[in-house]
């Protein structure tokens, strides 16, 4: 065997015994089985439908999805406006949750009277499902922009403002300890200690609040909107469109992955900053 | 030049009366509750908020004794709660086994995860329309379905990376001992993966609430969920909130079920000092 | 206070009440404890025994329930500055922000401090890892990097809690020697805390001897040892006299105690 010279990689896969064989470029496990499900249950959907055991009405099929996809995102282009609609509640409503709920949370962290104070409210309002108020608020505000805004921000804000409280909470006792030794004062102990450390939860605030603001738009446009992906689904429902129902859904479900991995990336950059990182 | 530190005396034992009002998290707690409700009391009798929309919390009380007393709710509740339990039940039977299998074989977990996800990330309401297709508008079909999958999901993605994340320094004292696969599980994986299952636990008792009100309010058949809807189209604010207290304190009840729970499986976590600040 | 002295402690007492019980317990049971100007000065105790909270009596952190301390302030410069046993630096700040740091809480300004800073970088070897993160460093550079945090402020006296407990033994005999050599070159007065004899002796001038809960002072031990010390002085037999002694005093506070150590939780100390 010839020796090689340390530090220089092998350039080409020798199978133990020396010989060089033809190899497959190695596709991760992860993936290999995740693509698994995609290739059994899609034949297997659409062959059910095919043959007649399963209603067309009922769930639709892969090819007809697609079919629906073709026409009215490339063809006629009907669902643009309503993906825009969409878009514009989850942005505003979500912004505003996050520029009332991100300080809002931080005040609770910081401030034990006024947290107590909250408390019972905030509680029993977290453990109601929004949804349940939903037709209050329309009756209240309407079938306008303005409720649809509403109900984004109340689905996330909560999530918001807990999981910031959290975040500060979370601050280490040693920093908090080092800061006062070092007779820090209130506000640098804020700006040195507690917001580094509550960043990362707040990141995660983020992308708990994303979810809670998808799930706000379709509410909001399930009961009260004209327009909108969520209004596009139930419409088609209405209609019996199931493929144009399954088309909204797949999009709506593609859009929070999508969105929640993004955000998760972000987080992953910050944690060491996290007090429990070691 | 010299700085001196002053002692500082520790303060004598209270009564526990002295001690109850120096607990201020009771005091500002209760001081929040009282000042809210009367302003909302007092707010609504002066007209100043509009009662048909917000209810007045006198008037909840009094829409909800009345409420009690028809045969009607009892229906509407029985609904409700049947709905959310054989969905829930169900999510925990179904979840709690393939969460367990998913953790333990690394390839079901690669295989499932595109599809959890997918679902865990969807808000469930946009399933109704199919689901109520498949099930019908009448009946508990549609709602069950619809509890089932929020909670399912809340259960299955704790459990099986509460499996994943077992330490390691346990199974390799259990398997240094000859342990078989199944003991390995039974002793080490199985306890170390009860904190994560409680989570989904109370993950998706939300989830299940959620369910029971959105498929309600979508399909308006019966349920707390139809007496809301009912109530604020006859504009009976305090009505329509009574429905929507029912749903928190069921939610109150459900997670404070799961903390009993929790504390009988947690005996052996030493007590951990929370803020001390 | 007499002229000359850095620290003068009268009578110290700590008394706490016991969450659990409610009664009310002492940790530490009346200190006296003179400190001459650049004197390195060791407690040496079982666990639990109060020295950490005498420690962090004298910083500052939470007043004692009787007596007095006194602490010699410089005209420039803190009264004191605490070295913690596990190194705290902040996460999310580099090596130079955080060597820094007691000096921005003092309200100088950022370039300033870390202008200031850059010496003791270098006293303490970490030249060039002034822009790193903590996680980037070792656990002996990140206590390196405490240490350089608190000399920064220029403090009268240096506290310091067990400030190599968490590092491996020949880390810590190497963080010995060094802490020693800076020492010489800054001149400062240091009260160390510590649970292992041969690093008090090796380290101190006298090394006070602290009985088990309630702490008192059981002994002051001057250590007539030569300096500078080299890490071989260990085996000598003056040193060794010197461990036999005080490991005496100590072996027999512990005896009664080998079964309360599972006791032990959510003490003051």
């Amino acid at each position: 065997m010839t020796a090689s010279s340390p530090g220089i990689a092998r350039s080409r896969r020798q199978h133990p015994d020396g010989s060089r064989r033809l190899r497959f470029p190695s596709i991760p496990e992860r993936v290999r089985y995740g693509l698994i499900g995609f290739v059994v249950v899609l034949p297997l959907w659409e062959a059910v439908v095919q043959f007649r055991l399963v209603k067309r009405v009922t769930l639709s099929s892969p090819s007809l999805i697609l079919e629906a996809a073709w026409e009215d995102l490339l063809v006629n282009g009907t669902l643009w406006p309503h993906l825009f609609q969409s878009s514009q509640q989850f942005v505003l409503g979500l912004g505003l949750a996050l520029i009332t709920g991100v300080p809002l949370g931080l005040a609770l962290g910081l401030f034990r009277r006024l947290n107590y104070f909250l408390d019972p409210w905030l509680s029993a309002i977290y453990a109601t499902p929004t949804i349940a108020l939903v037709p209050l608020i329309v009756l209240v505000l309407g079938l306008g922009l303005e409720s649809k805004i509403f109900i984004v921000w109340l689905e996330a804000i909560f999530v918001i403002v807990v999981t910031t409280m959290v975040g500060v909470r979370a601050a280490e006792a040693r920093y908090l300890d080092l800061a006062m030794s070092f007779r820090a004062s209130r506000w640098l102990t804020f700006t040195s200690v507690i917001l580094p450390s509550s960043f990362p939860y707040i990141l995660t605030a983020l992308r708990l609040g994303t979810t809670r603001a998808l799930v706000g738009v379709v509410v909001a446009e399930f009961f009260a909107a004209n327009k909108g992906l969520g209004f596009f689904i139930n419409f088609s429902g209405t209609t019996l469109r199931t493929d144009r129902v399954m088309l909204g859904v797949i999009i709506l479900g593609l859009l929070g992955v999508v969105m929640g991995e993004g955000i998760r990336r972000i987080e992953r950059r910050f944690e060491k900053w996290r007090p429990d990182f070691n | 030049m010299s700085v001196a530190i002053q002692s500082q005396p520790l303060r004598p034992q209270k009564s526990r009366f002295g001690r109850l009002l120096d607990n201020e998290r009771l005091l500002y707690g209760a001081a929040g509750v009282i000042v809210f409700l009367a302003l909302w009391e007092f707010g609504s009798r002066s007209e100043f908020i509009d009662r048909s929309f917000f209810g007045r919390p006198t008037g909840i009380i009094e829409a909800g004794i009345a409420e009690v007393q028809t045969e009607r709710f009892w229906g509407d509740l029985f609904a409700s709660f049947s709905e959310f339990a054989i969905g829930y039940l169900l999510a925990i039977v179904l979840g709690i086994p393939i969460g367990l299998a998913a953790g333990r074989f690394r390839r079901l977990q690669f295989a499932l995860d595109p599809w959890l996800n997918f679902f865990n990330s969807l808000p469930r309401i946009a399933l109704l329309p199919v689901l109520v297709i498949m099930f019908g508008v009448f009946g508990p079909g549609s709602k069950i379905a619809v509890v089932f999958l929020g909670a399912f999901f809340s259960i299955v993605i704790p459990t099986m990376q509460g499996v994943r994340t077992t330490d390691r320094r346990y199974l390799d004292v259990a398997r240094s001992f000859n342990a078989s696969e199944w003991l390995l599980f039974r002793s080490v994986v199985i306890p170390s993966t009860v904190p994560f299952i409680i989570t989904g636990l109370r993950l998706g008792i939300a989830r299940a609430l959620i369910g029971v009100v959105t498929a309600e309010l979508y399909t308006q058949t019966e349920g707390i969920g139809v007496l809301i809807r009912r109530a604020t189209e006859l504009r009976q604010g305090d009505r329509a909130l009574f429905g929507v207290l029912l749903f928190t304190i069921s939610g109150i009840i459900g997670v404070e079920a799961i903390r009993r729970v929790e504390a009988r499986f947690q005996k052996w976590r030493p007590q951990t000092s929370l803020e001390r600040r | 206070m007499q002229q000359g002295l850095a620290l003068q402690a009268r009578d110290v007492r700590m008394e706490y009440v016991d969450q659990q019980s409610g009664d009310r317990l002492l940790a530490v049971d009346r200190v006296d404890l003179d400190i001459e100007e650049g004197q390195f000065v060791s407690i040496v105790g079982p666990s639990g025994c109060g020295k950490s909270t005498f420690l962090k009596i004298v910083n500052g952190l939470f007043p004692a329930t009787e007596g007095t301390i006194e602490i010699a302030t410089p005209a420039e410069g803190s009264a004191h500055a605490m070295v913690f046993q596990d190194s705290s630096l902040f996460p999310w700040y580099t090596i130079i922000d955080n060597v820094a740091y007691g000096l921005v809480c003092q309200g100088v300004p950022k370039k300033e401090a870390q202008a200031r800073a850059q010496p003791l970088i270098d006293l303490v070897s970490l030249s060039g890892f002034e822009r790193k993160f903590p996680y980037q460093l070792s656990g002996g550079m990140q206590q390196r990097a405490n240490l350089a945090r608190a000399l920064t402020v220029d403090p009268e006296i240096l506290l310091m809690d067990e400030p190599f407990a968490a590092l491996d033994a020949q880390t810590r005999e190497l963080m010995q020697a060094e802490l020693l050599r800076i020492w010489n070159e800054a001149h400062k007065t240091v009260l160390f805390i510590t649970h292992q004899i041969d690093e008090a002796i090796y380290l101190s001038d006298r090394v006070l001897v602290m009985s088990a809960r309630p702490g008192r002072i059981l002994a002051d031990i001057a250590i007539d040892l030569p300096r500078p010390r080299q890490l071989e002085i260990k085996r000598t037999p003056a040193f060794i006299t010197y461990a036999d002694q005080i490991w005496g005093m100590i072996s027999s506070e512990l005896k009664p105690h080998i079964h309360d150590v599972a006791k032990t939780t959510g003490t003051v100390a």
